[in-house]
């Protein structure tokens, strides 16, 4: 028999739901709140925009030129003075 | 001994010939990392070449090539943890208990900022110009904007973030979900700042 979980409860496994981190049991027992409870539904609904909503913001950024190219000078000269 | 200026075929040009091969095809990755981390691309550049120099040091003991990106990354945050550690004043930001009781969605309701709206929520968001909220990010303690970089831009799962970050998994988990809610409240902050929300007392 496992205890119905509060929605205090729930609110701490929102991100690991979204995450998709939660398996087995606890991933149940969450199932199982938010079927009951719409209010969670709606806060996790929320919560899911808010991710896609950041993630959608992060920048590309180019590689700066030449920096292959620095990048390797700067390990052969780590390796020349390491021999000297 | 036995080494060649221009870095073969002595076995320390072999190695440093190896370690090039294996690890510089992930310069995108980290770069983007670094500049997400940074969102300054001198810094980032910084970070990357100090990462790899680094990495050059230790590869003898990388024990597995199918983990070079993860490792990357490894040696990236722990330098970026370390220069925090040196700069900055990193008292504990407040009451973690306070921050996980955040909630934007809450706060939206409570201070109803758009009383004609719907779709209250998704107005709120809609009104950040994209800067702000990659500023909301930076303005994050590294502790945070660390795994939810990793998460939302390369999409780590739990493990390797553990892996990564060097810490247990249910410190992920925590990390995660307080980093989501310092994020809320920084938007929230920022909303403010920004004249979005006008706050009244009764």
């Amino acid at each position: 028999m496992t205890q119905r979980m509060t929605c205090e409860q729930a609110m701490r496994q929102f991100f690991a739901y979204l995450d998709r981190a939660l398996e087995g049991e606890p991933l149940h027992a969450f199932e199982t709140h938010l079927e009951d409870c719409l209010d969670c539904c709606d806060r996790l609904q929320f919560s899911r925009r808010v991710d896609a909503f950041v993630k959608e913001r992060l920048v590309d950024a180019p590689l700066p030129e030449g920096l292959e190219d620095r990048l390797r000078g700067g390990l052969r000269r780590v390796r020349d003075a390491g021999k000297a | 001994m036995g080494d060649t200026a221009e870095g073969g075929p002595g076995p320390r040009g072999r190695h440093q010939q190896e370690f090039e091969d294996k690890a510089l095809p992930y310069l995108k990755p980290l770069f983007r990392l670094a500049f997400r981390l940074t969102g300054d691309p001198a810094a980032a550049e910084d970070l990357v070449q100090e990462t790899y120099l680094k990495a050059l040091q230790s590869f003898r003991t990388l024990r597995d090539p199918e983990r070079v990106r993860p490792w990357l990354f490894q040696i990236l945050s722990r330098l970026v943890i370390d220069r925090h550690r040196a700069t900055a004043r990193e008292v504990p930001l407040e009451d973690p208990d306070d921050l996980d009781r955040f909630s934007l969605y809450d706060q939206i309701v409570a201070e109803d900022p758009l009383p004609y709206s719907d779709n209250l929520h998704d107005e709120f968001l809609a009104q950040f110009p994209d800067e702000e909220v990659r500023g909301a990010l930076l303005a994050l303690p590294q502790v945070y904007r660390m795994p939810l970089v990793l998460l939302y831009g390369e999409d780590l799962s739990y493990r390797e973030l553990a892996e990564v970050l060097g810490c247990p998994v249910g410190t992920v988990m925590s990390r995660l979900h307080r980093g989501r809610k310092a994020l809320e409240r920084e938007l929230w902050e920022c909303a403010r700042r920004r004249g979005l929300i006008k706050v009244w007392t009764p």
